[in-house]
């Protein structure tokens, strides 16, 4: 196969699927996802509205092999829900090795599976893809970076499960000031509020030079949780427009790892 | 009021929320110088739940924080829905809770849970007070001739034999055995509908007294409610009950710190197996409700200012049930209650009103039992004893 | 009319209420014929009138129950026909993987009945505790025992052994969440091949080295629109496409202990999948072709 691949824009294999898989899954809230293959690694990003951008990465080193083309650009949009269920082809119990095949604009995304327990069956897809738009730009370089903080994701997701759905709002507050940490939620009659000291041992780092107050749709927070549940650590980075990134480190147990990305964009003052 | 709940107990608080949530839309809370109380009444009026907490369930107690000059201690209504999101996954509460601390200031209109959780987190919920008036349902327990104490599972393992389309269950208690039964409403029709029958030996059960033969019908919404319950703090259930139109009392308890009850009115039995089915056809029902067992109003004195006519107009729904008494039955609640003859002529009036609605006239035999259990729990104060949990809310 | 049954062993009565299991999830009602050396399940289309079942199951009543008897309605007519809501009965029947003992019988209570009487052991002691349920079933009139009869199926192109159906189900479930239809190929060479083909994708699961039992070929393929793959001689291929649900339901049977499962195919037209357990029972399923 080495001899030809130059024909293909873009070749990839590795043994297992699974987390890739559990990856898509997590940032899987919109039907198609741009994916893109850089020379460092995968990437694939959805967008909801203007308002919430996901992506998941894969640096190169998860694959057992990983060729691109350094003369083309590697993008397209595809069906991000059809490619988790074709790398879920055998079921979520069996690891399966993977292969990945583009020959070029156009052309289909080919996958071939192989169950690593069964050697008389193999399954093969072909996904189409189209064009892709370019991707919104959501950062804005001239915006500081006004709070930085890195939380262990499992407690952080406990956090978020336990919030009240039917709150549209969710108010982050962050202070170099006890509590440090203070998320208010609003329901219909009632108010939460939890507060998180930087002693705390769910908080790895704290970093905030003067008070901020931030306010996003809790629906769009929530769009995190899936991702929170299979990662280890998230680093919550504000800017001084309001803007929310959130990185999630995915530890595998070979020790490589993956990431997703979210960007939260803020509500806007009434 | 201002208490503590240390975390192994946060998990008890969170059962018991959880369950009362099963019954009611609404969670009373009364604080009183040695325990606290929830309760909650369902919206039909026919299943009502209380729990209370001892003193000692709280590694720190002070009903009269706020030094309030008021004695009574202190009442408030809050919405089931605020509760349960403070009380979000009791599983593994315990473990992430180390206490929580719940204040009501007599002046305030926030009630405010704080959780110390794991982590050094603070989460407080302001809950909105909806009214600050307590309610009560007066029952009798004590003094009932039927009580069975069953290890939970017994009765869970029972339930999961039925339908999770039935609604209603049938306990038919002889000295011999404990039948369970779906109840089958007479407008369903029977070519649909399984039949399920259980019957359990006295011996499965820790204790076992049936004093008065007798067949009542209850929610198994509710029951199952309050089985889970019993099954997640792994405690026994007490059941103690009289006869058919008389509240069913469920309790759970530990002994120490805290006891619950939980009380479901009781319907006729299932008529089906008796009547034929031309005699129901016709029959339109109601939900059927027993307001003589239990009462939300606060503002009534519970008993004595109970509207007549209310109660007329309930009973009248009983009416529908048209059923061949089981003569045994009558002439030992007639040896009871002294009081038949007197009601007779309250009998034939409501008859008379209520005529349409009848498919076959009901011998007088029949009317005059299902009167008088309406005028019983109701009217006789007498038949009223042991605990009475019920006094007066209004505090002026 | 009379029938009564026993069954006592643990196995054979695991296995019953797997079997019911199965028939519930494939139709909301069944039949159930009872005869002297055996019981038939059977499922027809729903909504559809007297059409050929899509379903037929025999269980061999020795092999099951310790007592059984019948009596249908005269000489001529020795069996008998119930028709009934198989998901009731496949309820009623759950417990039954730790049960004593279940008497299954015929009642009148005010409806006719099959009646269920289980014995259960106490969870939290030596007592026993008596569970009943009644059925309602409906008797059916002898003028109508013709749709029921075992269909009369066209000699199939192929017999294949099928891999174990926990992997067939879950890949066939994956499909289904991209499609409706699915199309089953098999080849005299013991390749099984799972395919659909969307807008947005064409997904191929392939099985090979299954054992072929039989292979009635060569197979035409004139007038179809088969894809020809590389180094495929099509006259020894026959495929159907199938309603991917369908097949789904049917996996479900993974629950029983199977002996073993053979799927056949009648060339564009039909897939039997049929289903022998180490106790006898053997389970049909007709899946009609969609052609287009």
């Amino acid at each position: 196969m080495n001899e030809g691949t130059s024909q293909y824009y873009f070749t990839a294999s590795m043994d297992s699927g699974k987390t890739l898989c559990s990856l898509l899954k997590a940032i899987q809230f919109q039907e198609t996802a741009v994916f893109c293959a850089l020379a460092e690694g995968l990437k694939l990003t959805v967008e909801e509205g203007k308002c919430v951008q996901a992506s998941a990465y894969v640096p190169s080193d998860n694959f057992t092999e990983y060729h691109v083309r350094d003369d083309v650009d590697v993008m397209f949009k595809i069906s991000i829900a059809v490619l988790a269920e074709c790398l879920n082809i055998f079921g979520s119990g069996e690891e399966s090795s993977l292969k990945m095949y583009y020959r070029g604009e156009g052309s289909p995304l080919l996958l071939v599976l192989q169950p690593q327990s069964m050697h008389n069956v193999m399954t093969d897809c072909e996904i189409s893809t189209q064009t892709a738009d370019s991707v919104l730009e959501l950062r804005d370089e001239d915006a500081a970076e006004v709070a930085k903080l890195v939380l262990k994701a499992p407690a952080f997701l406990g956090l978020l499960a336990d919030l009240e759905r039917s709150c549209d709002v969710i108010e982050i507050n962050l202070s170099p000031d006890h509590p440090n940490v203070s998320i208010i939620t609003y329901g219909m009659q009632d108010r939460s509020c939890i507060d998180m000291p930087k002693s705390s041992d769910m908080v790895q780092s704290f970093s905030c030079e003067s008070p901020v107050t931030l306010r996003y749709q809790l629906h769009h927070i929530r769009l995190i949780m899936k991702a929170l549940g299979i990662s280890t650590k998230v680093v919550l980075r504000c800017s001084s427009n309001g803007l929310l990134l959130l990185q999630l480190k995915l530890e595998k147990e070979d020790q490589r790892q993956m990431f997703s990305e979210f960007y939260i964009v803020p509500l806007l003052d009434d | 009021m201002k208490c503590h709940v240390p975390g192994a107990n946060v998990k008890v608080l969170g059962r018991t929320v959880h369950a009362l949530a099963r019954f009611g839309d609404e969670l009373y809370l009364e604080s009183l110088p040695d325990c606290i109380l929830l309760r909650t009444l369902n919206a039909a009026e026919s299943a009502y739940a209380m729990v209370k907490f001892n003193k000692n369930f709280f590694s720190y107690f002070n009903y009269n924080y706020y030094s309030t000059e008021d004695n009574e201690g202190l009442k408030c209504k809050i919405s089931m829905k605020s509760a349960l999101n403070t009380f979000k996954s009791p599983t593994h509460m315990d473990k992430q809770v180390e206490n929580l601390e719940i204040k009501l200031d007599a002046d305030a209109c926030k009630l405010i849970f704080q959780l110390k959780c794991r982590h050094g987190i603070v989460k407080t919920h302001f809950v909105t007070i909806l009214d600050c008036k307590a309610m009560q349902a007066v029952y009798t327990k004590d003094t009932v001739p039927n009580r069975i104490t069953s290890p939970q599972r017994i009765l869970s393992d029972a339930l999961n034999n039925f339908q999770s389309s039935d609604d209603q269950l049938t306990l038919e208690a002889t000295p011999l055995s404990l039948i369970l039964r779906n109840y089958i409403d007479c407008s369903i029709d029977l070519t649909k509908i399984i039949r399920t029958q259980i019957t359990l030996k006295p011996a499965e059960f820790d204790s076992y007294v049936i004093g008065t033969e007798t067949i009542i019908t209850f929610s198994l919404k509710e029951f199952r409610a309050l089985l889970a319950f019993a099954e997640a703090l792994n405690l026994p259930l007490q059941l103690h009950f009289e006869t058919t139109g008389r509240p069913a009392v469920f309790i759970v308890h530990n002994g120490i710190t805290f006891e619950a009850h939980f009380v479901l009115a009781t319907t006729k039995p299932d008529s089906t197996s008796q009547t034929t089915a031309t005699q129901n056809t016709s029959v339109e029902r109601k939900k059927r409700k027993d307001t003589t067992s239990t009462q939300g109003s606060v503002k009534k004195k519970p008993h004595l200012d109970m509207d007549v006519s209310k109660c007329l107009d309930e009973d009248s729904h009983l009416f529908n049930f048209v059923e061949i008494p089981d003569e045994n039955f009558i002439e030992s609640n007639n040896k009871q209650n002294g009081h038949v003859s007197k009601d007779n002529k309250n009998n034939s009036k409501v008859e008379a009103m209520d005529c349409d609605n009848i498919p076959a006239s009901p011998t007088s035999k029949t009317i005059k039992s299902v009167f008088k259990r309406c005028f019983e729990s109701t009217f006789d104060p007498r038949s009223i004893q042991g605990v009475i949990l019920a006094e007066n809310s209004d505090s002026d | 009319m009379k029938f009564r049954a026993v069954m006592i062993d643990a196995g054979p009565m695991r296995e019953f209420s797997n079997v019911v299991t199965i028939i519930s999830k494939l139709s909301k009602e069944c039949v159930l014929r009872l005869t002297d050396d055996k019981l038939y399940f059977i499922v027809s289309e729903e909504n559809s009138g007297p059409t050929p079942p899509i379903l037929w199951c025999e269980i061999p009543q020795a092999m099951f129950c310790s007592e059984y008897q019948m009596l249908g309605l005269d000489e001529e007519h020795k069996d008998i026909y119930l028709s009934f809501s198989s998901g009731n009965l496949a309820r009623s029947l759950v417990i039954l993987k730790t049960a004593k003992s279940l008497k299954m019988k015929l009642t009148k209570k005010q409806c006719p009945c099959l009646t269920l009487e289980i014995e259960m052991p106490s969870t939290t002691s030596q007592q026993t505790r008596q569970v009943t349920h009644d059925i309602p079933v409906t008797v059916i009139p002898r003028k109508l025992w013709t749709d029921f009869h075992e269909p009369r199926i066209p000699d199939p192109d192929i017999s294949i052994e099928l891999p174990p159906l926990k992997q067939l189900r879950t890949t066939i479930d994956r499909m289904r969440t991209m499609t409706s239809e699915v199309v089953i190929r098999a080849s005299a060479e013991g390749r099984l091949t799972l395919q659909i083909r969307t807008d947005m994708a064409k997904v191929s699961t392939r099985f090979k080295g299954l054992r072929v039992e039989a292979f009635g070929g060569p197979i035409d393929h004139s007038d179809s629109e088969t894809e020809t793959q590389m180094n495929e001689d099509m006259s020894r291929v026959c495929y159907c496409r199938v309603d991917a649900k369908k097949l789904s339901m049917f996996l479900s049977a993974e629950q029983i202990s199977t002996n073993r499962t053979v799927c056949s195919i009648v060339h564009r037209k039909l897939v039997i999948l049929c289903l022998t357990t180490d106790e006898s029972v053997k389970l049909q399923c007709f899946i009609g072709g969609i052609v287009y």
